[in-house]
């Protein structure tokens, strides 16, 4: 087995494009930690049914504002404490996770398609239409994300439902934006002009040609789209208008135990604490792929 | 003690605007400045003893009658004749918009009274011309005259003996506004103003509003009774509790409304705070829509009564400080029946009368919560996520349905609800005030009869009680009263809230009113 | 450069166009009546009702409606607050300031302190100061500010009682409305206790101004430091190098300018996100401004001020982005044309 993966002569090994970047995200044991604790994450988005201890909505009025176990009069049973209707707040910000980072993930996944397909469309295109949908992109970023999705949130009225739309359709524009510039760069390279001279048809050239080469700075962008998500969803429930008090959604969840700031400051600091983690996680995971990746292109 | 503060006071570090105002982190816009037009508590707040006065007031230690802009009173033999003797030398507020021309007299009581009275009366349609307080009660009906014997004497006549009139003439509502002023808005063609750039004869001035930011009054220096101590008064509208507390405890407020129940442990703590006590003659209730069905069936609202544990709300959201309510009246009222037995926690029965009137599982209502904090119902936002927690163990399902605080009003009048968790608190210590506008059916037209209940027969038995002068007779009455309503259940009475108030230690003077708004005129503050 | 200022200005119209069509729409797009969503006027009868379409046009076609509309907002006719019957542009002006103040002071803050830092962590390129400036900007960076100006709070006053928690400046200083800047406010008034004032609203604005400030200067520290990591590994750098001149000089002749330069445009583009985040600082702070004001609309489903809240921060987001890029332009006409900012 060992002798046979041996090599005879010495051979000059280049590892593929991904493989590369993964090579040189790995030498950074940062951006591995943000890996492992977004990995973390993912479980808890995945499994918090199995892990969470309680039912996050399951009121237990004997056990009112429970300091969490390492306070001298917490419980162990309720490791984070409860909140003032008896929840179980570990339970509770291991879905309010579930909720705010699945849903930020979801909503980053479809405006990514979205503004994949109409950023390639703009980026592609020539002439007026183009242009006009350009100077619209621009005038849509000038407004903040936020803005846009509270204005949609007065239009559709409060909810979780309605706040999803709105980050969505808010997130939108800049994708559209980053394809279209990053197609616009990519049209201009010699490997697709050379593709264009085989004959290759519009659409081929950006499936096989563009888009592979796209990949890795899209995923790059999706971080950076998923940490604002995460705080525009948390920052609508914070604002009471996304999800509701009985959602266990992390920001509805601040500003829930904003109430009680006083009494029971755990209440703020533990979801604001896992908001943080979360948004640490991915930006260290972001910050590490991008370096790898302008390392690659350097060398 | 007076002598030492204001001594303190001189050697104090404290630039004299700083000691010379108060400000008062209050819960809530205020819906105008006239009391006469709103029942709300906060609108009381801001005016009913800021800026005006009343001819009789209540006295808040004795609850006693005391004399006001009427310096005496006098009640013929049949109870019909009601004669006051007005105070002489009382001065109107002067402001940018208003200077007064002439003291207090007969006019501005005629005014005042034939305002909500009379449907011809040039002011009666100004600002919605709604006057829930009277129509509640029904009192323009009960009155049959007010008449000017001369400048300081007026004379109102009854159509029947009520025993709770002098009572009703002293709340919140019953304020006096200036004559001369309402003719100089109706000659400039507007009216409306006297209701929101306000003029009375009470202890501070109206000096501006900002929505749902502050409201700033200044001292009336011609006020008629003991002068002010302070030069200016600050109304912070701060709706959230946990800011009012926060405020408390970093000193930008003086005193605070309604702190929360869980929080009154801290304030104890805090030596440069106190917390004052005092139980309050409010109920907090559950109110059902009559008017929608499946809510219009009694059995429904029986079973959806059984539903709910009382005592787990009372400790959940008033933290202990509140009784457990069996029927309408709180236990601090004389008319208060001892062996009323409530309805108690029976989820399995609930479920049988559910079944037996055919609501079916998965049945789907709202409960409305009010989005601020009454004294009777300090977080009605929990208090309706417990119960959606208790519905659901008897299969329904429970929408939590919440507006900002107008909006909410507007749209409860306009019986859009299902149910809604609300609350009264009275306004004066006669039992009447808690049994007809919550639930006669002249209160629906006014909005206080949040269950649009109404039975001729209930309202029958509420208006003879009002014939009779002597407490035990009366008492019969409320009792045939309350087993109409035991049976109906129109709303399920939940608790009776303590009534608590807290502020800095360096202000005194500052109590509790049991009836209605609160008092800053006797307010002093040291340094 | 004369054809590079018709080309902004071409932007600025074609922007305004765009944000004034979809302040239009919202007046369709919104629940209930599209009269009073647009006026604020709820008309007492069918008459009034017929009147008041006339008068705003809303008896001709869709085209006609905007052009009706543009010229009201152009004369200040932005609609009346549904839930305080002011007119909606007088609110505009008294609550704008107050956030563009707080927005003002924590750029100008986030810069003093960004910029610095980051070339401190840039020139020590993944050295132990770099590592301590760049974890301590991504935490920065990480931090939902609404959970930072809560801790703040709970920290600074109510645990330790240093600094008021709320509002601009204590109630009891009645400060007469003149620029609606606070602090000149206070100098322009001159009331006998000015002094005192101005300590109390300097200590109002720490907490707001510090939790904008935590977050902004952090993406100001990684954009600052990238830009001198790549202006540092540049071959003009290094030839300067070989020339033997010290570091103190080649950072001062070349990298200075060369290193500020191309991050200027990327700094002004984050004047949205910083705006963002003074709207939601001033719920926490209840800070007079924009954004609470904005939140309060929506609650009260006041139409009217939503539309008008929403054209005014844009119409602040175009200008001063806008104008910026043409200042930066003047500065450095060589710059590219269209930068846009990446963290």
């Amino acid at each position: 087995m060992f002798m046979a993966r041996s090599k005879l002569y010495i051979e000059e090994h280049y590892p593929s494009p991904l493989k590369h970047t993964w090579n040189e995200f790995q030498k950074s044991h940062v951006s591995l930690t943000g890996l492992w604790l977004l990995c973390i994450f993912l479980v808890i988005v995945i499994f918090a049914p199995g892990l969470a201890p309680f039912d996050p909505n399951k009121q237990q009025v004997d056990i009112l504002l429970l300091p969490p176990s390492w306070d001298s009069s917490g419980s162990i049973q309720y490791l984070f404490g409860t909140d003032s209707l008896g929840r179980d707040l570990l339970s509770r910000v291991i879905y309010g996770s579930r909720v705010t980072l699945g849903i930020s993930i979801l909503l980053v996944l479809i405006s990514m398609l979205i503004g994949l397909t109409l950023g390639a469309f703009a980026g592609m295109g020539h002439g007026l239409r183009s242009s006009i949908l350009n100077h619209f992109l621009d005038s849509i970023m000038v407004i903040p994300t936020l803005l846009i999705a509270i204005i949609i949130v007065a239009i559709l009225g409060t909810g979780l439902w309605n706040c999803m739309l709105a980050i969505t359709l808010a997130l939108i524009p800049r994708f559209i934006h980053i394809t279209r510039n990053m197609v616009r760069a990519e049209c201009n390279k010699e490997y697709v002009t050379a593709a264009r001279l085989d004959g290759a048809g519009r659409v081929r050239i950006l499936f096989d040609s563009i888009l592979p080469n796209m990949i890795e700075n899209l995923v790059v962008q999706g971080t950076f789209a998923l940490s604002a998500a995460i705080l525009d969803i948390s920052a609508l429930g914070f604002l009471s208008l996304g999800a509701s008090a009985t959602t266990p959604e992390l920001g509805s969840m601040l500003s829930d135990g904003m109430e009680l700031a006083y009494v029971a400051p755990w209440s703020i600091a533990l979801p604001g604490c896992a908001i943080l983690l979360m948004l640490v996680a991915i930006n260290l995971v972001g910050d590490g792929l991008r370096s790898s990746l302008r390392h690659r292109l350097q060398h | 003690m007076l002598i030492v503060a204001v001594t303190g006071c001189s050697e104090g570090p404290i630039s004299a605007s700083h000691a010379d105002g108060v400000i008062y982190c209050s819960e809530g816009d205020p819906g105008g400045f006239n009391p006469q037009l709103d029942t709300s508590g906060t609108t009381a707040d801001a005016a009913a003893h800021q800026i005006y006065d009343r001819l009789i007031e209540f006295d808040p230690d004795t609850n006693n009658i005391v004399p006001a802009l009427a310096s005496s009173w006098v009640v013929s033999a049949d109870g019909l004749t009601y004669t006051f003797q007005l105070r002489r030398k009382v001065s109107f507020q002067k402001t940018p918009y208003f200077t007064p021309s002439r003291y207090f007299n007969a006019d501005d009581v005629l005014f005042s009274f034939n305002r909500w009275r009379e449907f011809d009366h040039p002011y009666h349609n100004v600002s919605g011309g709604i006057y829930p307080y009277f129509v509640s009660l029904g009192l323009e009906h009960f009155i049959e005259s007010v008449k000017r014997i001369n400048g300081y004497r007026v004379e109102i006549k009854l159509r029947q003996p009520d025993s709770s009139f002098l009572a009703n003439l002293a709340t919140d509502f019953a304020v006096i506004l200036s004559e001369e002023y309402a003719q100089q808005e109706l000659v400039a063609g507007t009216p409306e103003n006297v209701d929101n750039l306000p003029i009375g004869t009470g202890p501070f001035k109206f000096e501006s509003y900002r929505k749902t930011s502050h409201i700033r009054y200044r001292r009336h220096e011609r006020y008629w009774g003991e002068p002010v101590q302070f030069e200016k008064l600050i109304f912070d509208i701060t709706p959230s509790r946990s800011i009012r507390l926060a405020k408390l405890l970093t000193g930008e407020c003086d005193a605070i409304a309604f702190p929360g129940h869980s929080d009154l442990d801290i304030i104890q703590q805090k030596t440069n705070l106190v917390l004052d006590e005092k139980p309050g003659l409010n109920i907090g209730y559950w109110a059902f829509n009559t008017l929608k069905p499946p809510f219009d069936n009694a059995l429904m609202r029986q079973a959806l009564a059984m539903a709910i544990d009382k005592d787990t709300l009372i400790n959940a959201v008033y933290f202990g400080s509140a009784v457990r309510a069996k029927g309408i009246l709180p236990p601090t009222s004389w008319a208060y029946q001892k062996n009323l037995r409530g309805t108690s926690y029976n989820p399995v029965k609930a479920r049988e009368l559910l079944d037996e009137i055919g609501i079916q599982p998965g049945f789907t209502m709202d409960i409305w919560a009010i989005p601020i904090e009454r004294a009777y119902n300090p977080n009605s936002m929990k208090m309706a996520e417990l119960i959606q927690g208790y519905l659901q163990q008897v299969g329904i399902k429970v929408n939590i349905v919440q507006y900002e605080w107008t909006t909410f009003r507007r749209k409860l009048r306009e019986g859009l609800h299902d149910s809604v968790l609300i609350g009264w608190n009275a306004d004066s210590g006669d039992p009447d005030n808690f049994y007809r506008p919550l639930f006669s059916c002249a209160a629906i037209v006014s909005g206080t009869n949040r269950a649009n209940w109404c039975s001729k027969e209930y309202d029958d038995l509420i208006d003879q009680a009002l014939r009779y002068t002597d407490p035990q007779e009366r008492r019969l009455f409320y009792q045939l009263a309350n087993s109409i309503l035991q049976e109906e259940m129109p709303l399920v009475p939940i608790a009776h809230a303590y009534r608590y108030q807290a502020h800095q230690q360096h202000i005194s003077g500052f109590k509790i009113n049991p009836f209605g708004g609160v008092r800053f005129g006797q307010v002093k503050k040291s340094q | 450069m004369m054809s590079y200022l018709l080309r902004r200005l071409n932007l600025l119209v074609i922007t305004a166009f765009i944000v004034t069509v979809a302040s239009f729409a919202l007046v369709y797009l919104f629940p209930g009546d599209p009269l009073i969503n647009l006026t604020g006027i709820v008309p007492a009868n069918s008459e009034a009702y017929a009147q008041l379409q006339q008068e705003y046009a809303f008896d001709k076609n869709l085209f006609m409606q905007y052009v009706h509309y543009i010229q009201e907002i152009y004369q200040g006719n932005w609609g009346l607050s549904i839930s305080s019957h002011n007119s909606v542009l007088d609110e505009i002006l008294l609550f704008l300031p107050a956030t563009l103040e707080l927005s003002v002071y924590a750029l100008v803050l986030s810069t003093v302190i960004g910029i610095p830092l980051g070339f401190w962590a840039g020139l020590r390129y993944q050295r132990p100061v770099d590592y301590g400036i760049l974890s301590a900007s991504l935490l920065g960076y990480s931090l939902p500010v609404f959970w930072l100006g809560l801790i703040l709070i709970l920290f600074f006053s109510l645990n330790l009682g240093w600094l008021p928690m709320s509002g601009r400046i204590s109630l009891l200083y009645d400060i007469p409305h003149y620029s609606g800047f606070i602090l000149l406010d206070i100098l322009h008034s001159g009331l006998a206790e000015s002094q005192a004032a101005m300590q109390d609203a300097v200590n109002h604005l720490i907490l707001p101004t510090l939790s904008i400030t935590i977050v902004t200067s952090s993406i100001v520290i990684r954009i600052t430091r990238r830009s001198v990591t790549e202006v540092m590994e540049s071959d003009y750098i290094k030839a300067a190098t070989a020339r033997g001149l010290s570091r103190g000089q080649i950072l001062w002749r070349h990298g200075l300018r060369n290193t500020l330069l191309p991050i200027l445009p990327q700094l002004v583009l984050q004047f949205t996100a910083l705006l963002t985040n003074a709207m939601i600082v001033e719920v926490i702070f209840s800070w007079p401004g924009i954004g609470n004001w904005l939140l309060q609309a929506i609650y009260q489903q006041d139409f009217p001020a939503i539309r008008g809240g929403m054209l005014a921060v844009s119409a602040v987001v175009i200008i001063f982005t806008l104008s910026m890029d043409v200042l930066l332009r003047l500065i450095n006409p060589l710059k590219d044309r269209d930068v846009h900012g990446t963290i």
